[in-house]
């Protein structure tokens, strides 16, 4: 076992994991933010997204020990004191789900491109999430959602 | 044992008021139903449904889905059919819990029913007096047997009233909802399956020494041909997997004989289509396509010696508990049920999958245990859908009239099933939507089912997308060497007014008739009618000369009778049309020797946000009087032959088998 220190949604973590655990099993395992979903292990459906220092990377294929010294966000750290945040207001106001199951990666990849580019293009929306999978067929109304919420 | 008889196919127990709506001594209101939710939005529409009955505001209505105890037996939640079963007995145990409640409350305040005013959970009576649902239901239990339909009166005008938000949407986007992957028990191991390289095969020796040193490795479990792992975290359970050395039997048995069904047989079809001159055959091949739930299967359970609790994403909650409770030598009343949120499972959700694991690593542990797949287990471990051929024959005469029609589906079971089904359950699953819904002069489908190499399950509509991939191609066939539109050709053929609305309407979306055709760009059509949804959709493609397929806009036009929830029902329309134009472009399992070598994404690929049409536009049109019919599957079966017609429209190239892959389209480009 090896300790890391993680900041994750704005506090302080302390955890013991086998060395070379993913970022994803960290987050989901030990601190119980299970928001975070675990939908390949390989980086190519989304599901795992977090923020790191603002930008959204796959959690599962980073292992710990690179996620040590930045600000990592989830969703669970998305909404303040109660209040959502206005990307998740506006995949309410759409609809933007369905089984719910890529939502949350959806929420972070969309967080960070308005972060980036707060009036994107319809192009750049799908450019920026296209690394997400979504096997209900939600695409249109995500796309939907962040031209709503970078209104 | 209290297991319930077995029931036919399709047959549904007598329906009681308290096994579907209970009103609490403080008022609250329970509705239950044996349906699952997984984001289908069937938990808003039944609440919706029960509240709009006993004039209630929705938040005062909670609905209970799948969990055994206490919900009333279902036999699945499949085939679109959940708001027109168990929507209208909610409905009608709802409109007669009202009446009950209106007849306590005249009795009570000694005036007529009519005189009564119901208002958020009270009666109120003119001079002021009044009457909680809480009281009335305080005086006795509601229940009984439910009435017929026409001896209750429904609340009318739910169309006119602002639209739901789905229930489960706010826990979603704060990502509290709970998957099976997310259940969390006071004791609780990871675990993780060695499954055989194929189904049914027999341990031969196994050398679990280097698995056991692993660290967290708290055992191995070995017991017959059923081999796991139980360790402290997810990872080591799945590496110290990866570290049994395991051989295997060879396959043994033969494939079942296959099944043979007539699905209709007109007199003289050969004479029919002989007396043409305008005579056609093709042939259409769909592939085995996996459901690709974003999350591989996950379960935990809890199993102890008196019973078993389970955590677990089905979409059979009945099912999957009498076969714990026979795994476990149970009682099914001891084994409970708990259905989570569910990663979508289109029809995939029908079997056991990872709760099996977790059944038996619990039992063997004497602890909780959680089993997660692995994305290449879900690929590999996962009934996929049937492959299916169609080999049709038809002619036109003269006039431009379809005489006769010849259709011989081969395909496999489209239910997950382990034994045979009887000939007529082939027909309504493997032969689904084989006959057209149009008048084609004198006709003749037959089907015939055979073992697929693979496990085979159902997926959203069953065969009718691969067969109304085929019919629906084989009518622009037809239109062409007739020289119609392919419009016109179909409504020349649709008797259904309802069939005729849809095709109009979709054509007048889309401005069919003054549609561009030509340089790589161009529009094609299609149809259906599924368990009584009418569908037309109308895809706009852009072919490029590498024969790779791009969607512009598609229109749909629906006609699902009554609408309970517009908002979640063009959803559900849009998903069907996305996941299936998927389906359309890219999709194919790859099978070898018996055995689904895909494994990931990457060789599995789905479409993406770079792949989605450009805008699906859903038009509803219905008669309010029409009861509803399902809305889950329909989008998904029209799709295919839309844009295979579009193709064609495009480039001259007729496709006849799925997926469009550039390669495929390019090399029939005449």
């Amino acid at each position: 076992m090896v300790r890391y220190e993680l900041k994750v949604n704005g506090i302080e973590q302390i955890v013991d994991v086998p060395p070379g655990t993913s970022l994803t099993s960290v987050i989901r395992d030990d601190l119980g933010l299970t928001a975070t979903r675990l939908g390949c292990g390989h980086g190519s459906c989304g599901a795992c997204y977090v923020l790191l220092d603002g930008s959204a990377f796959a959690s599962c294929t980073m292992p710990v020990d690179e996620a040590v010294g930045h600000e990592i966000v989830t969703v669970e750290g998305l909404s303040q004191d109660g209040h959502l945040h206005p990307v998740q207001e506006a995949f309410l106001k759409e609809d933007a789900m369905q089984c719910g199951a890529c939502t949350s990666g959806m929420l972070i990849s969309t967080v960070a491109l308005l972060e980036e580019n707060p009036h994107p293009q319809e192009e750049e929306i799908r450019d920026a999430l296209s690394g997400h999978l979504c096997r209900c067929g939600v695409y249109g109304r995500i796309v939907k959602a962040a031209l709503e919420a970078s209104r | 044992m209290s297991r319930e008889a077995p029931r036919r196919w399709g047959e549904r127990p007598p329906e009681q008021l308290e096994k579907r709506i209970v009103i609490g001594p403080e008022g609250e209101v329970i509705a239950r139903s044996g349906k699952v939710e997984y984001g289908q939005g069937i938990r808003t529409g039944f609440r919706r449904i029960v509240a709009h009955e006993l004039r209630l505001p929705e938040e005062a209505v909670r609905v209970e889905l799948g969990e055994t105890d206490v919900v009333p037996w279902d036999g699945g939640t499949f085939g679109s059919m959940s708001t027109q079963t168990d929507g209208q007995a909610l409905r009608l145990a709802a409109a007669y819990a009202y009446k009950l409640l209106l007849g306590r409350a005249a009795a009570r305040l000694g005036v007529a029913a009519a005189d009564l005013v119901a208002r958020a959970g009270v009666f109120h009576a003119a001079d002021g007096r009044e009457a909680s649902y809480a009281e009335l239901a305080r005086e006795g239990p509601l229940a009984g047997p439910l009435p017929a339909a026409t001896d209750v009166t429904f609340a009318p005008g739910l169309d006119f009233e602002p639209e739901p938000d789905r229930v489960e949407a706010r826990a979603l986007v704060l990502g509290q909802a709970v998957y099976p992957h997310d259940v969390r028990l006071p004791g609780m191991l990871r675990g993780h399956v060695l499954p055989p390289p194929r189904p049914g095969l027999h341990l031969v020796s196994l050398d679990d020494t280097a698995a056991k040193a692993l660290p967290g490795v708290v055992a191995v479990v070995h017991e017959g041909d059923f081999v796991g792992v139980l360790a402290e975290r997810r990872e080591q359970a799945l590496q110290a997997v990866q570290s049994l050395e395991a051989t295997w039997s060879d396959p043994e048995g033969d494939p079942e004989p296959p099944l043979e069904a007539q699905l209709r047989q007109d007199k003289d079809v050969d004479a029919a289509l002989a007396s043409a001159k305008i005579r056609h055959e093709a042939t259409y091949h769909t592939p085995h396509i996996a459901h690709a739930s974003i999350l591989p299967s996950a379960a935990a359970a809890d199993v102890r010696k008196d019973g078993a609790d389970l955590y677990v994403a089905t979409q059979r909650p009945f099912g999957l508990r009498d076969e714990a409770a026979a795994i476990l030598s149970l009682d099914p009343k001891d084994v409970h049920v708990h259905p989570q949120q569910m990663s979508g499972m289109y029809g995939g959700g029908g079997w056991g999958s990872a709760a099996l694991d977790a059944i038996r690593l619990s039992q063997a542990a004497g602890r909780p245990v959680l089993v997660e797949w692995t994305r290449a287990e879900e690929f590999q471990r996962s009934a996929q859908r049937p492959w299916l051929d169609a080999k049709i024959e038809g002619a036109v005469g003269p006039d431009g009239r379809i005489v006769g029609y010849r259709s011989h589906v081969r395909t496999n079971p489209h239910i997950y099933a382990s034994g045979r089904v009887p000939p007529e359950v082939a027909g309504m699953t493997s032969g689904r939507n084989a006959v057209p819904p149009y008048d084609l002069g004198q006709m003749d489908v037959s089907l015939t089912v055979e073992q697929a190499q693979i496990q085979t399950s159902a997926f959203r509509s069953l065969a009718a997308a691969p067969n109304v991939f085929a019919s629906e191609s084989f009518m622009d066939e037809l239109a062409a060497l007739a020289g119609l539109d392919p419009l016109e050709l179909r409504l020349r053929h649709a008797t259904d007014p309802r069939l005729r609305r849809v095709l109009e309407t979709v054509g007048e979306m889309s401005d069919w008739q003054h549609r561009p055709q030509g340089a790589g760009h161009g529009f094609g059509l299609a149809a259906t009618i599924y368990h009584g949804t009418y569908c037309a959709e109308v895809a706009e493609v852009f072919v490029s000369p590498s024969g790779k397929v791009r969607l512009g806009r598609v229109f749909a036009a629906v006609d699902p009778g009554r609408l309970v929830h517009p908002d979640g029902a063009r959803s559900q329309i849009e998903g069907g049309i996305l996941q299936a134009m998927s389906w359309t472009l890219f999709e194919e399992t790859k099978v070898s020797d018996g055995r689904i070598t895909t494994r990931g994404w990457r060789d599995y690929p789905i479409a993406t946000f770079r792949d989605a049409p450009q805008d699906i536009e859903v038009r509803f049109v219905f008669d309010r009087d029409t009861p509803s019919t399902g809305i889950g599957e329909p989008g998904s079966v029209p799709i295919a032959a839309a844009i295979a017609n579009a193709v064609c429209a495009v480039t001259g190239a007729r496709v006849r088998e799925l997926p469009l892959r550039p390669g495929r389209v390019q090399k029939a480009m005449p």
